[in-house]
């Protein structure tokens, strides 16, 4: 074998590269591994048409954890978050519903469409406020067992449920509504504007293949709804340079904690020897040895891909085979030489400066879902845009824009075609959807790209283009992510680790499953010097017991206990990825 | 409370009954009221054409939980079940088809012919879900605890139950989280891949409820029906005479221990002074004393209707309103001058066996997709142009519902949503019927030549006639939301509400797993611990 190193992560995306600058940090010596030419996975920008700069996939960037920003001192390594307000919603009566981050202002507007929806709006915001409370330290704590009686772990479940019974019964109503709701029935009960009901509820379908009239897309708004009350909006918006530009920054703070990082070296296998993970070997051939392999790509690659079954428990891998992905959406960037003119409010403004939401009614969001879940693209779908270039002009030539568009629904598999033959009338779809609402658009474009999730999958890695690395339904959340029994970051192979959005707390640029996996494998490796561990099963006890921060923390500049909710106003994203979506 | 007190129950289904027959037997003296000419509320047997009696809405049975029927010894007041076997028949348009038998074994032999794999795998399945349903009928049987005071039974309640659930073994408590929020459609395909075999045992997760198969959760709705009859497809039994004996039998039963039973007696309203019931006032002025009253009607209809909502507590009254109970389900009876048949099982069972398998339940919805395109257009105000049917022939097995030689074909009919966004119930009530029969005749094409007359029961008739608010016949959604210490809301799921005196025992209360007579039995538990 050639180089040793302590650590190998797999995967150059955001989780990745925080999970290696955490450990390098640490004084380890790791090497990443990304398969592409450009570091960032789906956190990427790319000059896809000259003089554009797409963020191709995750286009908007949530909250990035604090904690990760300052430990990491990222603005030092370029990164700089431009702000984005408002979510404006065409209507197709020639109305619209425009709403900001100033909260009067937004009042105001909604008291346009409903006087009771304005005043409902306000208790609305006061009631989300407590549950983003309680869920935000869920999201850093490493999930419990629940099916151990090992005292750590109840003690972490007597926590949630002590935290539950300290709710007001009002509270605990909303919460238990939240969990187990559809977001369009949840929402029903505050508000009777659609176009609200529509955009708000869209925030609870971004990355599932649900509806938002199916039960577990209100937790999902939750989640959304909790950026708004941190009200952190200069960490919220687009990053200067494009999305890309925040892998950049922390592949640079990686790099100067003496991480190597090597592109275009897609990995072949991870090397196990005796039911220890030691290394793996690339495409090429070459091999490398580590104690240590830490894999931020999803377990579909992992464990399908890069192990052999018999290296593996067979209970385990069917529940990874069970792992449900299914990617639901696409993803469409337009080069354009003006800017897009809404029927509903001509020529520019600030209205194109925040995100524009094509969601005009529940029954709108409704039947895009049907026609994908019979493995259709939808005829009319629901659609988030932003114009980067407006705040950022570096991403495109003088006077010309960008219009990055996700787009939902998008199925993987198809009833009919196959989407490499499909690709341009799903464009068309979105182009002409765009063109009921701003009819100048088709005249604008002067180039476009057009991801499917087999794009996803072929180019990002991405696993049936699921952009969170696996559902978001609840059975596939916190001590069931992504395998029950397998929570905790570690895997049925010694030494081998998990560190990307598949894992707890999920998807989205927050780094949150790269840290916290960091703080894992670092507290491992702490107990055995030699991170060899004769009883796994003691080491998870051990190790997940202790949800407060690990040794690794000292290193780090800020330790915070994974369970105070002052560590984790990031956190509340996970489901980030994607747009972000929905300021209320 | 001294013994021997009156309790006043409103409503005359089979869960009040139940309750009024423990009161009765734990001393009280319970009035129960009935609006109607009978008792049994959706558990009836009507005449609907001259010689053809059928079980009007509800046709087969939970069934009774064990411990209920013995404490009713029904058989005593001339009550018999019928157990059809198979119990159900589930056939596909192009001739093939599946029966569900008692013994797994048999059922296995038949879904061989679709596929080895699934025939393996359903034997496993059944057991897994034996095994939950313990876990199920457990919960089922206590009163849900109260969050901030548990007493000591319920933490005793919550041990049992967290005994029951370790002893599934790590990986049984992974697949109960796991399968818990999951869509029926995801549950069935990790274990099997035959489409119709999907079909209808998911079918069990939708029925009566406003989910489709690939709505989170209804799986868990399956598993709430599991802890009743663990049988992978449900119940088919029904009671001889249909389902009315079987509410006539625990009425007398009832009486026999002592309650009194007026039907014809509609009470319009229960007065509440400082927060406690002091009586209530029938339609024709009469007001009977009393500081007990336990309702078998809907909570809505319950609190809305009944009570003077000033009364209530605005908090407690806005969940009311929110919960979510707008029905999806109509009933269509046919009197037939003879039996269908059904192509299909010809391929199946001999032509001697056709009379048998056509017995218990009738499962028309042979893809999942099947079931989630007629779930599709209840989303959007409409009723389902292919809906999702369960049949049965009740005449198969007891002739003395119809003439000689005649048959009575009752199906509930899936979507059919309360609300419609085009015309009302009374203008499209016809156009649902013709819809049943097309969708019928695709598997019996003789059907439409044998129908002497047909009775469509639309939700609205389910909401004016059969007292049902918002059509839903499970008097609350069975959604994850509103069960368990949900049901009817959080912090009144302990069949007492916050007028003082006032009760609930209604299918709107935990479990509310359909005709169980569960809800019934937890309340009277309670009341009769509440009053004494």
């Amino acid at each position: 074998m050639g180089q040793h190193y302590d650590a190998i992560v797999i995967g150059g995306g955001h989780n990745g590269l925080v999970n290696a600058a955490y450990l390098a940090k640490a004084g380890k010596k790791v090497l990443v591994l990304e398969r592409r030419h450009v570091l960032g996975g789906a956190a990427v920008t790319e000059e896809i048409i000259p003089g554009f700069l797409f963020s191709e996939c995750s286009y908007v960037v949530s909250l990035l954890r604090p904690e990760i920003i300052r430990e990491l001192d990222l603005p030092r390594h370029g990164m700089e978050i431009l702000p984005l307000d408002g979510t404006f919603t065409p209507m197709p009566s020639g109305d619209h519903l425009w709403r900001m981050n100033d909260h009067a202002r937004t009042q105001r507007e909604i008291r346009r469409h409903s006087r009771l929806d304005a005043e409902a709006y306000d208790e609305f915001s006061k009631m989300m406020t407590p549950m983003c409370r309680f869920v935000k330290p869920i999201l850093s704590m490493i999930p419990p067992d629940p099916t151990t009686l090992n005292p750590r772990d109840l003690k972490q479940l007597h926590f949630l449920m002590q935290r539950f019974r300290a709710l007001s019964s009002d509270e605990r109503y909303t919460l238990v509504q939240l969990m187990t709701m559809s977001a369009a029935d949840f929402l029903d009960q505050w508000f009777e504007t659609d176009v609200l009901k529509a955009t708000m509820s869209a925030s609870g379908i971004i990355g599932t293949f649900l509806g938002i009239r199916s039960p577990g897309t209100a937790y999902v708004l939750l989640h959304h709804y909790m950026g708004e009350i941190d009200g952190a909006f200069r960490s919220w918006g687009f990053s200067r340079g494009g999305t890309g530009a925040i892998s950049n920054a922390i592949g640079a703070a990686a790099r100067e904690a003496g991480v190597e990082i090597r592109t275009q070296a897609p990995v072949h296998k991870i090397l196990v020897k005796n039911g220890r993970a030691c290394g793996v070997v690339l495409k090429s051939g070459e091999e490398i040895s580590a104690q240590v392999v830490s894999s931020s790509v999803d377990p579909h690659l992992t464990f399908e891909k890069f192990l052999e079954p018999s290296e593996l428990p067979a209970d385990f891998l069917e529940s990874v085979r069970r792992y449900k992905y299914r990617g639901s959406s696409g993803k469409v960037n337009l080069a354009l030489d003006a800017l897009p003119d809404f029927k509903c409010m001509p020529g520019p403004g600030a209205h194109l400066r925040g995100a524009m939401s094509i969601s005009p009614s529940i029954e709108y969001m409704e039947r895009a879902y049907d026609d994908a879940k019979y493995g259709h693209f939808s005829r009319r779908p629901y659609i988030d845009m932003v114009i980067p270039s407006l705040t950022d002009p570096s991403v495109a030539p003088p006077g010309k824009h960008v219009l990055s568009c996700f787009v939902q629904y998008a199925p993987y598999k198809l009833a009919q075609g196959t989407w490499d033959d499909r690709r341009e009338a799903f464009g068309d779809t979105v182009i002409d959807t765009i063109a009921e609402h701003a009819p100048n658009i088709k005249d604008i474009i002067t180039g476009r790209q057009i991801l499917t999730p087999l794009d996803l999958e072929r180019e990002f890695g991405l696993t049936q283009g699921n952009i969170f690395q696996g559902e978001l339904s609840l059975e596939q959340l916190f001590f069931l992510r992504p395998v029950p029994g397998w929570a905790y970051y570690r895997t049925p192979v010694d030494n081998l680790y998990m560190c990307g959005s598949a894992t707890h707390p999920g998807g989205g640029i927050m780094g949150a499953p790269g840290r916290i996996a960091s703080q894992v494998i670092l507290k491992e490796w702490k107990k055995a010097s030699a991170p060899s561990r004769s009883s796994k099963t003691a080491a998870i006890a051990h190790s997940h017991s202790e949800t407060p921060p690990p040794p690794s923390q000292a290193t780090t500049s800020a330790a915070h206990p994974p369970i105070e909710p002052a560590a984790s106003p990031a956190s509340v994203d996970r489901f980030a990825v994607a747009p972000k979506l929905d300021k209320n | 409370m001294p013994i021997g007190q009156r309790v006043v129950l409103i409503g005359g289904g089979h869960n009040a009954l139940i309750t009024a027959f423990y009161l009765a037997k734990g001393g009280f003296k319970p009035l129960l009221l009935e609006r109607r000419e009978i008792v049994g509320g959706g558990a009836i047997t009507e005449e609907f054409h001259p010689g053809f009696r059928a079980s009007t809405l509800a046709h087969t049975v939970g069934p009774l939980r064990a411990d209920v029927a013995r404490n009713l010894k029904l058989e005593k007041y001339d009550c018999h079940m019928l157990h059809p076997d198979p119990r159900v028949f589930s056939p596909t348009p192009d001739g093939k088809a599946l029966l569900f038998y008692n013994d797994h074994a048999k059922t296995a032999g038949g879904i061989a012919r679709f596929s080895a794999k699934d025939a393996a795998k359903y034997t496993e399945f059944a057991e897994a879900l034996d095994q939950l349903s313990e876990v199920f009928a457990q919960l089922a049987s206590i009163t849900p605890p109260a969050i901030d005071t548990p007493s000591p039974e319920d933490l005793w309640n919550l041990f049992k139950t967290g005994r029951g659930v370790r002893s599934l073994g790590k990986k049984g408590i992974f697949n109960l989280l796991r399968w818990g929020p999951m869509a029926a459609a995801d549950f069935v395909a990790e274990f099997f891949e035959t489409e119709l075999l999907r079909a209808t045992i998911a079918a069990r997760g939708i029925f009566g409820t406003a989910l489709g198969p690939w709505s989170a959760g209804s799986t868990a709705v399956l598993l709430l029906r599991a802890a009743a009859d663990s049988h992978p497809v449900g119940t088919a039994a029904f009671p001889h005479g249909g389902l009315g004996s079987l509410t006539r039998a625990i009425a007398e039963a009832a009486r026999h221990a002592g309650a009194e039973i007026r039907t014809q007696a509609e009470v319009q309203h229960i007065r509440v002074k400082n927060g406690a019931v002091t009586s209530i006032v029938l339609a024709d002025g009469e007001e009977i004393p009393t500081e007990a009253v336990v309702s078998g009607v809907d909570p809505k209809r319950t609190f809305f209707n009944l009570l003077d909502p000033s009364q209530l507590d605005p908090t407690f009254a806005l969940r009311i309103r929110n919960i979510r109970a707008t029905g999806n389900v109509a009933k269509v009876n046919l009197a037939l001058n003879d039996l269908p048949s059904f192509p299909a099982l010809a391929g199946t069972v001999g032509p001697d066996g056709f009379r048998q398998a056509l017995s218990g339940r009738i499962h028309i919805g042979p893809e999942i997709d099947y079931l989630e395109r007629a779930f599709d257009a209840s989303k959007y105000g409409e009723f389902s142009t292919a809906p999702y049917l369960d049949v049965t022939i009740p005449t198969l097995l007891d002739p003395s519902l119809a003439p000689e030689g005649k048959h009575v074909l009752s199906a509930y009919v899936q979507f059919a949503p309360y609300k419609l966004k085009e015309g009302n119930w009374n203008s499209r009530r016809l156009q649902l019927g013709h819809t049943v029969v097309k969708t019928l005749s695709a598997y019996a094409p003789n059907l439409k030549d044998l129908i002497e007359s047909m009775q469509v029961i639309t939700p609205q008739d389910l909401e004016t006639t059969y007292g049902f608010t918002g059509g839903h016949i499970f008097h609350g959604e069975l959604a994850l939301g509103q069960l368990f210490t949900m049901r009817p809301v959080l912090d009144w799921a302990r069949y007492k509400t916050p007028i003082h005196g006032l009760f609930l025992c209604s299918s709107g209360t935990h479990p509310g797993n359909g005709l169980t007579g569960a809800s019934g039995a937890n309340a009277a538990r309670e009341i009769i611990h509440n009053l004494r």
